[in-house]
Formats: structure tokens, C-alpha cells, sequence
């Protein structure tokens, strides 16, 4: 905390993830409707005390969707990446100690599974699935582990040759006690920062498979989906658009923010100057 | 004199300039139109040959022969390209198209249709009841892939005496028969003889006999017809009509609003919506309301437990409030409909009201059928297993708003309901087809004849055919049957209210509404028929014509 005091950037991204993550947290207590409730009454009304970001095609209030639809993006974000990285650890963690033909079989998965562009293969297999939440989240985790799989058998190469760890080995430290006390405490910090940086987009993603009706089903509402439904009133109805594209935008840009900056604040070449 | 000026650019200071000069233009009514921005389309001009309409359509079609294509596209530019035997005229009335009159036989089995003398296709080849004759044999072909064959295997004995004669002989009288043959476009034997129907080049190339011919075809982008000189009915006045691909609603208004297409279909939003707020859009732009021949309805599997119940059916029934989804989906631009025929037609039977919103009935009818919340949990429950279904429809904007609606309506009552949107083929290919759906959410468009055998009588539920929620009830297939004999209006009209009156009670489908057909035109295509008499406002295309003073400058074909 203290080193990152000394990079505002970062400081900025911490403050707007936290935010987002508190309104997630209470939305319960702070959205003024049910994000559900549906009136034909007040279809498509503007901005106003009454509905701060008006109102959708079956008059459901939208600031109220926009909060549970936080919910929905936040966990995406969280879950997703968090399989992605469990798998990551595991594969590179392997790859990276032991060597030899491990190694080779699991980078050339990776470079496979690189080579296949993520968004239409995960596309392709929600299509193929039932779309929901727990599906989405499930196949962008397995789509995006391949990252840090290789950023985990970098450091676990480098930090092999290490003196502490060849000490550690010299002194006769079984496999298991070298990987989990000496090699991946040492490598956690490009870990965490390539899983906020994925969790930005991850967040994305979610946003465009609900934006193309394969993401989370109505009426659950996620930013994503709320945007698509704008898609066809953009005319004249600009909140439906402008409100969930800013909540991305900003959320993005937050995660991007916040890994950025802890990357620098824990690089010593990058924070010398 | 009205200005319409693009707002935009009217806030860049050179653009003002030549806005300036434009007013002087208009004051001196000078008769050289200096720009397509200021027109005055209240004037009104005689009838004049000539110009360009160009519309836009969501597919594109994937060919010409309507029997083997099957989807609206193709049939829309295809009935502009063939004829059929008979047509309807603008009070939907049967009347004759390429047929100058028919006769029915005393025992109303055998119909003889005389053509018109000195009928040409565009080639200049002749066109004879040979091609008729021809055309029935390919549309009743085991060979040819078309969904249409059945109505036409009810011929018996297809007959040409001569060459401006054809008799068709059916083994019983066959009401809907004249319907049929309205909706057969007539294609060229000297063409097609030695061809496979199903792959033909024809269908992208066709030859037909009506006021347009296909000029160019240009894939993904465009077909453009020109004026067929050949043409049997007579001259359209406009000289060619240019059909632009726009899959999307959106980008098609965007075409309107910038004056690059002249006709579209408007969603409610843009009819009701959009076209209000902006006043620049109504000054040459006018709109054309007329309730379609279809119906939107939720349809329950009948062969799956608990639908087979009725008490469950019609509780669902009385849970929906329509008018809610009218007002809410379409923003009042539909009608309630209590049978499976276009209100305020003879078939649609006018002593029945639909079932009206009735949360509590519902909640009695379920509980009669054993549906009691006994666990507490907000759900009803029977035998532990709690009342939860799976709403299914096809990706439809208005379809997954009234299934969110229902959905709404259904968690009152205690109903848990998931909503599942999927792609078309993929709908009719995985759940339609072999009938895996609880509930959905669809529509019906319809002929103009009333025989709906093949949507409601029990022997039409094989995989493909019509009749997938399994509707069969002994006294309505009877109905059903005696409507397709019965050739007297008036008996006919009876039978199908009192086949409408059973099928409501029954339930099998929850009837939800019928919306309005929404269209948008150019206020430069005049000799538009308003108010719109029962055909619509496209009964009368071909007089349709586009005064020189509001003729497009130029046509960019990119």
C-alpha cells in the first residue's frame, strides 16, 4: 500500500474498483426498485429524480439493473479469472519445475490454444451450450488460462537457478516444499497482475456475449445486456447506450489502471525514475 | 413552403451560406430544383411514368422460384416477376390474373380455367396452359423439395384441352382450391423442361410474365427489377424498383432517414417513437398503418405433463394480461384476438372475447389441478415437484419482451418460467421439429383462406409438419374437415366460428395479439391508396408512379 501511494494512477484504479465493488455489495439496500419490475406505464422515460437513469422498453428503472447488473459482471470477472489462474498456476508451476518433455507438451497446448482466436470459440461453444452465468464464466476460464501459464514457468525458470533455491534444494527440501515455499511466494506478484489486467477482460467479454444474446438470459440484467437492449432505441433513447458503456468503460479502465500500477510500483527498474 | 434541413450540418458556417440560397431559390419558385433538401411533397402531380422506388429488405432471398425458396423475401420480389392463375383484388375478392375467367362444375370437383388470348413470357415466348400444367406437375413432384405440394396433390386429374384452357379435377370438393391457385406462381415450361427445380440457375436467373423482370442481381447487396415489356396485367408506371439488403431495422432507418431507401417496415419504436420527435422525418416521409394477417401466441406442448391439463392451460390464460403486452410490445399498436383469424374479418367469430387478466381464477384452476404452494417457498408445488417450465423462442426483439412480460405474470401466480432465445434454424431444427419445448412464444401468418387443417387437425404432427404442440380434439377435426368441403360462404363462415369457439376453450394456445403492420414510404411514390382498403396499401403497386418534380437526382448503385 505504501509503495503504491507513490503512483496516483494506480491509487485512482484501486479507488474506482473499490467503489464498484462496494455498490455491487450493497445494491440491495440502494437500488430505488425492483431491477425486475416491469411497467408499461413509464416505457422508455429520460433521466430524472424519479428514475436517475430512466427508464428501459418494459419500464424497468435502470439505475436499478445497472446495480444488480454490476453484481453479474464483477463475479464474471472474479470467477472467470480465477479458473483461468488456478489452471495457469498448475500448468505453468508444472512446466516451469520439472522441464523436459512436460514442458514442451504443455507450451505447445498453450501456442495451440493461442492460436485459436478466444472470442469466437467461446462464441461457438455458449452457442452449443445453454447460455447462462455459471456457463459463461466456466468457458472464459478455460479459455484464457494460457497467460499465466507462461508467466508462471518464466519466473519458475528464472527463480530455479536462484542461490536460495538451489540452497533450499542443496539442503535437501523435497519438490513439493521447494514449489510451495520458495517458488510461487515469489513469483505471486506478475501473477496478481496479470489477473487484474484479465479481469478487465474478462469483463469484457461477459459484455459482449450479453450484447449478443448469448450471455446472461433475461431478465437478468447485466451491463452488457442492458446495452444491447439499447442498440435499437439509441435514437433517442442515449441512456440506455450511455450508462452501461460508461460502467464498462470506467470498470475497464479501473482494473487496467490498478494493474498497470502495481506492476510498476512492485518493478524496481520501472520505479526508479 | 416547409424546409427540411439536416440539423447537423446546418451548424457548419458554409453550410449556412448555401442554406441562405437556398431560401432565395424557393422564393422565387424557381421550377430548377436547386437540392433533394427543400421540396415541398404536398403538391399534387397527374400520374407519370417513370423512376426509381427503392425499398429495403431484412434477408436476402436464396432464389426466385417461391415454391422452392419458401422464405417472405423471395416471395415478395418473386410476385413481382410471376403470375399466378387467379389474385385478390383490394376488397379480397377472388379475381383473375392470368386466368380470364374460371367456371366450377355442378358437382364443384373440376374447375376450368380460361387464359387470357395472347399471353407472352418476357422472352416473347408464349405462355399456354401447357405451362400451367407443367408448373403443377412440378409443384406436385415427389422430386421437388417444396412445403407446398400437399394442397395441389388433392388434384386428380390435371387436364389441357387447349391452349388457353386448364382443368383441374379433385377427388372431393375442396374449399380453399381458387385460394390455392391465387398463390401458384405460373412458371416457363420452354425454361425449365430439362431441369432440376430443386438447383436450377432459373431461380437466380428467372423469366416470368408479370411487370417487372430481374435486371441485376448483385449478392448481398441488392436485386433491382426493370420494367418488363412484355408484361400480361398491362405497364407499371414506375420504371424499376430496387430491393437493397439491410439485415438490420436500424441501419435500414438510418437509410430512410438520409434518403437513400423510400420504403421500409417500421418496428412500433420507430412508428411510435421516433417518427413523433422528429418533425424534419414527417415532412417527406408519410406512414401507413393496417392490421397484418397474423398473430402472435404462446403455445403449449400438449403431449408434455402438465400441459395436457386444461385447467392448467387455461389458468395460464387468465394469469397473461394481453393488453399489457399490447401495450407494453407493441405500445398499442395491436389488437386482442380471441381466434386464430384477422379480427374484424367473416371468419374471425366476433361473440368471442379473449380470457381476460384474472390472477385469482388462475390461482383456483391450479389449485383444482392439484398446484398448491406447500413448501413455502413462493412456488407451487405438486407431488414435491415445483411448477417450473422453460419459455422458448426465436431471436425477436417483440418475442423476448412479452416472453419477459409472461414470465413477469406467471412468478405472481407462482409459476417459475425460464426464457430461452434461440437462433431460428437452430429453433425449429433442435425443438420444433422433434417437439423437446415446454412452452413458446411464436407466430402464424396466414393465407386468406380460412382452412387451417394443416395448423390444428391431429393427422398433421409429424416431425415438420404443422400441428407441433400436438393440438387434437375429435370435434374440431371434424370442423376442420367439413370447412375444406363446404364451398357456400356462409355455412363455411359458421363452421369455422364454432371450430374458433372450441378451440378457445380448449385453450392450446394462449392467444396474445395481432399486431399492426407498420410501414414507412416516401412522400415522392404517389397514388397510394389511403385509407388502405382490406388488401392494404400494396394491392396497388403498379399505379404507384413518382412524379419527375420528386424524382431522385441521381441513383448511386454502390
Amino acid at each position: 500500500m505504501i509503495t503504491m501511494r507513490r503512483h496516483p494512477l494506480a491509487m485512482i484504479g484501486f479507488i474506482i474498483i473499490a467503489s464498484i465493488l462496494l455498490l455491487a455489495l450493497i445494491a440491495p439496500w440502494i437500488a430505488p426498485y425492483d431491477p425486475d419490475a416491469i411497467n408499461v406505464k413509464a416505457i422508455l422515460l429520460a433521466p430524472s429524480h424519479m428514475h436517475l437513469m430512466g427508464t428501459d422498453g418494459l419500464g424497468r428503472d435502470v439505475f436499478s439493473r445497472m446495480l444488480y447488473g454490476s453484481r453479474i459482471s464483477l463475479l464474471v470477472g472474479f470467477v472467470a479469472v480465477g479458473i483461468a489462474t488456478i489452471i495457469g498456476i498448475i500448468l505453468g508451476a508444472i512446466a516451469g519445475f520439472y522441464r523436459g518433455w512436460v514442458d514442451t507438451l504443455i507450451m505447445r497446448i498453450v501456442d495451440i490454444m493461442l492460436s485459436i482466436p478466444t472470442f469466437f470459440l467461446i462464441l461457438a461453444v455458449i452457442a452449443f451450450l445453454t447460455p447462462s452465468i455459471w456457463n459463461i464464466m466456466i468457458v472464459i476460464g478455460l479459455t484464457s488460462w494460457m497467460g499465466v501459464t507462461r508467466l508462471v514457468r518464466a519466473e519458475f525458470l528464472s527463480l530455479r537457478q536462484r542461490e536460495f533455491v538451489l540452497a533450499a534444494q542443496a539442503l535437501g527440501a523435497k519438490d513439493r516444499r521447494l514449489i510451495f515455499t520458495h517458488l510461487l511466494p515469489n513469483s505471486l506478484t506478475p501473477i496478481i497482475v496479470s489477473s487484474i489486467l484479465g479481469i478487465a477482460s474478462a469483463v469484457l467479454v461477459e459484455s459482449g456475449l450479453s450484447f449478443l444474446g448469448l450471455g446472461v438470459q433475461a431478465p437478468q440484467a447485466s451491463w452488457g445486456n442492458i446495452l444491447t437492449d439499447g442498440k435499437e432505441y439509441i435514437q433517442f433513447a442515449w441512456w440506455l447506450s450511455l450508462f452501461p458503456g460508461l460502467a464498462i468503460l470506467i470498470t475497464v479502465l479501473g482494473y487496467n489502471l490498478l494493474g498497470d500500477g502495481l506492476r510498476d510500483a512492485y518493478n524496481p527498474r520501472s520505479s526508479q525514475h | 413552403m416547409l424546409l427540411n434541413i439536416d440539423q447537423n450540418r446546418f451548424l457548419k458556417p458554409w453550410l449556412v451560406l448555401s442554406f441562405l440560397m437556398l431560401i432565395t431559390a424557393c422564393e422565387n419558385s424557381s421550377s430548377s430544383r436547386p437540392s433533394g433538401h427543400v421540396t415541398d411533397f404536398s403538391q399534387h402531380y397527374p400520374a407519370s411514368n417513370g423512376g426509381m422506388l427503392v425499398d429495403a429488405m431484412t434477408g436476402e432471398p436464396s432464389g426466385l422460384i417461391a415454391m422452392i425458396a419458401g422464405e417472405s423475401a423471395a416471395s415478395a420480389i418473386a410476385g413481382n416477376i410471376f403470375n399466378s392463375l387467379l389474385k385478390y383484388d383490394k376488397n379480397l375478392d377472388l379475381t383473375g390474373e392470368l386466368a380470364k375467367s374460371w367456371d366450377i362444375s355442378s358437382d364443384q370437383r373440376t374447375i376450368t380455367f380460361h387464359l387470357k388470348p395472347q399471353l407472352k413470357w418476357a422472352d416473347n415466348q408464349p405462355l399456354t396452359s401447357d405451362d400451367v400444367l407443367f408448373t403443377w406437375q412440378k409443384v406436385t413432384d415427389e422430386k421437388t423439395r417444396t412445403p407446398y405440394g400437399s394442397d395441389f396433390k388433392l388434384v386428380i386429374k390435371a387436364e389441357t384441352p387447349d391452349a388457353n384452357t386448364f382443368k383441374v379435377t379433385y377427388a372431393v370438393p375442396y374449399a380453399p382450391a381458387l385460394d390455392t391457385w391465387a398463390g401458384l406462381h405460373i412458371l416457363p415450361k420452354h425454361l425449365l423442361k430439362d431441369q432440376d427445380i430443386n438447383t436450377t440457375a432459373f431461380s437466380r436467373n428467372p423469366v416470368g410474365s408479370h411487370y417487372y423482370k430481374l435486371d441485376r442481381w448483385k449478392n448481398g447487396q441488392y436485386l433491382k427489377l426493370t420494367r418488363n415489356n412484355n408484361a400480361t396485367q398491362g405497364q407499371a408506371r414506375i420504371d424499376s424498383l430496387l430491393s437493397r439488403i439491410i439485415p438490420d431495422k436500424a441501419s435500414q432507418f438510418l437509410e430512410l432517414s438520409a434518403d437513400n431507401i423510400d420504403s421500409m417496415g417500421l418496428n412500433p419504436i420507430q412508428y411510435a417513437r421516433i417518427f413523433p420527435a422528429r418533425p424534419d422525418l414527417n415532412h417527406h416521409i408519410a406512414l401507413y398503418k393496417e392490421l397484418g394477417n397474423s398473430y402472435t401466441y404462446m403455445g403449449f406442448n400438449l403431449k408434455r405433463k402438465p400441459f395436457d391439463d386444461i385447467r392448467v392451460r387455461q389458468a395460464i390464460n387468465y394469469a397473461i394480461d394481453k393488453q399489457e403486452i399490447i401495450d407494453g410490445v407493441l405500445l398499442g399498436l395491436g389488437e386482442p384476438v380471441a381466434s386464430p383469424y384477422k379480427p374484424g374479418t367473416r371468419w374471425s367469430n366476433p361473440a368471442l372475447k379473449p380470457y381476460p387478466y384474472d390472477p385469482n381464477k388462475a390461482r383456483d384452476l391450479l389449485k383444482a389441478a392439484g398446484y398448491v404452494d406447500h413448501d413455502g417457498d413462493g412456488i407451487l408445488d405438486k407431488d414435491g415437484k415445483p411448477f417450473s417450465f422453460e419459455i422458448l423462442t426465436n431471436q425477436n426483439k417483440e418475442r423476448e419482451m412479452t416472453a419477459v412480460l409472461i414470465q413477469r405474470r406467471l412468478k405472481d401466480i407462482g409459476i417459475n418460467a425460464n426464457i430461452r432465445v434461440l437462433e431460428w434454424a437452430s429453433f425449429l431444427g433442435r425443438f420444433i421439429k422433434p417437439k423437446a419445448f415446454d412452452v413458446v412464444v411464436l407466430g402464424w401468418g396466414l393465407s386468406l383462406d380460412p382452412d387451417q387443417y394443416s395448423i390444428w387437425h391431429s393427422s398433421q404432427q409429424a416431425p415438420g409438419q404443422f400441428n407441433f404442440i400436438g393440438y387434437s380434439n375429435p370435434q374440431a377435426d371434424k370442423l376442420l374437415e367439413a370447412g375444406r368441403i363446404e364451398l357456400d360462404p356462409e355455412k363455411r363462415m359458421k363452421i369455422y366460428h364454432e371450430f374458433s369457439k372450441i378451440l378457445l376453450d380448449d385453450s392450446p394456445v394462449v392467444y396474445l395479439s395481432a399486431g399492426y403492420g407498420l410501414s414507412a414510404i416516401h412522400k415522392r411514390i404517389s397514388g397510394i391508396s389511403n385509407p388502405a382498403p382490406p388488401a392494404g396499401i400494396g394491392h396497388n403497386t403498379y399505379e404507384w408512379y413518382i412524379p419527375k418534380a420528386y424524382a431522385r437526382n441521381e441513383i448511386n448503385e454502390q
